[in-house]
């Protein structure tokens, strides 16, 4: 149907030359995708009009529900209801025991017991890794924007927080894969943020992103500058959030109504988080708030928490990202008054003694004016726009750096740092190393990733099998180890015996990350039960066809239809239009939207042939033949 | 055939002559310059040789930078330009009162934490290892322009022992002041 849009001599006439990419913000408490339209981006809303998607997934044996129904559910389905899973991403079962010391000890999930480095959780419909989860909530995301663009996505820039490790960044990655999504680039957070922010502003100069989410706390100092975005340096926390400022306020809660953690149910406990939570948002606008919780038939609760109580609550957590923005800006060599502003990005940032503090410390004004909910998706959005091609003046630059340093196990569980925190990347480092035994064939490395001297202080990345060099007297081999960080952020090793020239061949074992064989059936489960899926796509993608072809008849009918049809011609169209009107709403069927729309083509073949005549009629009115023999 | 950039020295490559001080704004600016010309980005839509060279290239000029923008890793290259390697076995004995001075100023800084103002001591120990370093890079440069690659090698020993020093000293102010948040 494509005749009927007619365009303006000169003008493109084939809409889809435009690629359309997605930026994803895939937050802990909420998710949001993104797109540049009419060169502008913003963030895409569901049907309901809501663009915060809450990063929440319940199980059912029939169905997967992702978003705000998910939500509602978490009190009454505890077990199945899974939320803020990004805190879950590329960590290993006896990480989650240290990491969740507190109430979350208790978190509300059965995990399974499994041979994979990956911790599972049990639910109604099977067992699911963090990974799974957050595809299912990727899928959601994907399947909104191809809704509203209308179109084939070319891919999508998912941001993850800056701090976030190999591990994490990979369990991200594979997320996307097993999604069905095409992974343009996986951009950090702050940096997102604040291609958002200099765009819009056009600030120059250092500036500070302080990012505060659900679950994870980034610093970046940055360098802006006409379109380039260099990172200068980035700390934060990859396990401290507006979470923890829940679990404080829980806490708190627990201990005035004198009950025992251990006694509260899984349900309960959602109960006391989601009270706690409710307080924490309300006392952004008020100064105290009432709360009531029924622990029991005979244990009614009720108290007051004010600004007060929460601020003593949270302040050792505030603290501790101060810690990180001192040391980022000591890392970017960056004196507090070059900062020429603080960007405030993420939901925990609306909390006042956040603000309050932040600014203290950078003794300048935080800048809050931009929706720190929206602001990492639009510019992700800005990215992904750009990577597709579709940004014209094609200068935009994005300069990153690794957040922690990369070592490997060195003897006496040392770790000897290769490429250290902050450095630019990508970035490739090679070193040498030698066999100590005659004939050996293999090595192995241990890469890790950390600050600390310690293996043990820092997190296991994963071990490095290098296997197939020819043998040699211990200590005349020469292996030469290359250690390559990408572009987004991701660590991969090759290995060469240098005096035979003999590539090694590489096996990864990750830490707590998938193998590529667990991915690959993950894929082929998914694949299995997408049938139903194809069919639901398929339906959707004539759905917007439909939505299209209806809008260019409308608006052809309005400009000309009067002086170009009869009113037989006119009305005949029109009822073919409604048939098709009707079908869009109605059918299930993808045949049935197909045929009316077909219909509706015929019987406007004519009416489109005059259109044509007329607009190239228009258009050499007035010039002379010569100038079309050109 | 691989990219020419592969051939070029880090000086080379930044478009700047060989010199312990390089203009550090005009580094920058060369930086932003090469990176929006090759960075993997520009070749989102290019097939993987084409990106993995990319990669490559970009890790070299990122590589070049950090080089150039750090006045130890700076001098260093400037050496194995003349084909003096600085992490070779056979070191040469160093001068005794040079090392003297370093055990010294390394307990000062163990013992730092049990003085009434260490933060303040912390700072004048930063500015004075600053200050030597300067020196010893201008050092650097009359022997290098004299091509005595020996007496320079010992020059950047010595900045390499003063660089740990001012890390350390980084590092404990960074505990202290991390404990008076």
């Amino acid at each position: 149907m494509a005749l009927l849009q007619i365009s303006e001599p000169g003008q493109s006439t084939k809409p889809h030359e435009h690629k359309f990419a997605i930026g994803i913000d895939l937050g802990t408490t909420n998710s949001l995708v993104a797109s540049v339209r009419s060169g502008h981006s913003d963030t895409l809303p569901d049907e309901d009009g809501s663009h915060l998607l809450p990063s929440v997934v319940q199980y059912s044996a029939i169905n997967i529900l992702v978003g705000a129904q998910a939500k509602q559910n978490q009190i009454a389905d505890p077990h199945n209801t899974i939320s803020s899973i990004k805190r879950l991403m590329g960590r290993g079962v006896d990480e989650l025991k240290s990491q969740f010391k507190n109430l979350s000890d208790v978190l509300p999930y059965e995990f399974a017991q499994t041979d994979s480095a990956v911790p599972k959780i049990k639910t109604a419909a099977g067992d699911k890794t963090a990974i799974e989860v957050s595809a299912d909530i990727l899928k959601t995301l994907k399947l909104r924007g191809e809704k509203t663009l209308g179109d084939k996505l070319e891919g999508a820039v998912i941001t993850v927080p800056a701090y976030f490790d190999d591990a994490q960044r990979q369990a991200t990655k594979d997320a996307a894969t097993l999604a069905g999504i095409n992974v343009l680039r996986l951009l950090n957070e702050p940096t997102a943020a604040a291609v958002a922010y200099g765009l819009d502003t056009g600030a120059e100069g250092v500036v500070a992103v302080y990012d505060l989410g659900g679950g994870t706390f980034d610093i970046s100092i940055m360098q802006l500058k006409k379109g380039v975005f260099e990172v200068l340096s980035t700390g934060g926390d990859s396990a401290l959030g507006g979470d923890d400022f829940d679990h404080a306020i829980a806490e708190w809660i627990i201990k005035q109504a004198n009950v025992k953690p251990v006694d509260l149910s899984s349900s309960l406990l959602r109960q006391v988080l989601h009270e706690a939570c409710k307080a924490k948002e309300a006392l952004s606008e008020v100064e105290q708030v009432k709360i009531n919780i029924e622990f029991s038939e005979n244990k009614k609760w009720s108290g007051r928490l004010d600004r007060e109580v929460l601020n003593a609550l949270i302040d050792p957590l505030i603290k501790k990202t101060l810690m990180s923005c001192r040391r980022a800006l000591r890392d970017a060599e960056i004196e507090k008054n070059q900062v020429i502003d603080v960007v405030m990005v993420g939901g925990s940032t609306r909390a006042l003694c956040v603000r309050e503090k932040v600014a203290e410390f950078f003794e300048a004004e935080v800048k809050v004016d931009i929706d720190p909910d929206k602001v990492v998706a639009i510019g992700a959005a800005i990215q992904a726009n750009a990577l597709v091609g579709n940004d014209s003046d094609g200068n935009l630059l994005l300069m990153d750096v690794l957040p922690l340093s990369l070592g490997i196990e060195t003897m006496g569980g040392l770790s000897e740092k290769i490429i250290s925190r902050n450095t630019p990347i990508p970035v490739s480092r090679a070193q040498e190393f030698t066999t100590y035994k005659d004939g050996q064939t293999a090595m192995a490395l241990h890469v890790v990733q950390g600050e600390r001297e310690l293996v043990d202080d820092c997190r296991s990345l994963a071990k490095f099998e290098l296997r197939g060099f020819p043998p040699h007297v211990a200590g005349a081999a020469r292996i030469r180890v290359t250690f390559q960080v990408d572009a987004d952020g991701l660590l991969s090793v090759s290995a060469k015996e240098e005096t035979s020239g003999v590539e090694a061949n590489v096996e990864v074992k990750p830490s707590y990350g998938l193998q590529d064989s667990e991915i690959e059936s993950m894929l082929k489960a998914s694949m299995e039960c997408a049938g139903d899926d194809k069919d639901a796509r398929s339906l959707r993608e004539q759905q917007v066809e439909a939505d299209r072809v209806l809008e260019a008849i409308d608006s052809a009918m309005a400009d000309d239809g009067e002086e170009m049809l009869s009113a037989e011609e006119r009305e005949k169209i029109q009822q073919v239009r409604s048939e098709l009107a009707i079908a869009r709403h109605n059918a299930t069927q993808t045949q049935a939207l197909k045929d009316a729309m077909e219909k509706l083509e015929k019987v406007s073949a004519e009416y489109v042939a005059r259109r044509m005549n007329a607009s190239v009629q228009k258009s050499m009115a007035g010039h002379q033949v010569e100038e079309f023999n050109k | 055939m691989p990219n020419p950039i592969f051939k070029q020295n880090y000086f080379e490559i930044f478009s700047v002559p060989i010199s312990t001080a390089p203009d550090l704004t005009q580094l920058k600016e060369k930086n932003h310059e090469l990176q929006q010309r090759v960075h993997p980005d520009c070749f989102a839509n290019s097939n993987d040789a084409e990106k993995r060279e990319a990669m490559q290239i970009t890790s070299l000029v990122n590589e070049a930078y950090n080089t150039l923008k750090n006045p130890v890793a700076r001098l260093q290259y400037m050496l194995t330009l003349k084909g003096v390697d600085m992490n070779g076995e056979n070191d040469t004995s160093m001068d005794g009162a040079f090392l003297m001075q370093q055990m010294e100023l390394r307990e000062e800084i163990a013992d730092v934490k049990s003085q009434s103002d260490p933060l303040d001591v912390l700072e004048t120990m930063s500015r004075d290892l600053k200050n030597q370093a300067g020196n010893l890079v201008l050092t650097f440069a009359g022997l290098y322009a004299q091509d005595d690659l020996e007496k320079s090698r010992e020059v950047v020993r010595k900045l390499q022992f003063i660089n740990k020093a001012q890390k350390e000293v980084n590092d404990i102010t960074e505990q202290l002041e991390d404990e008076l948040i």
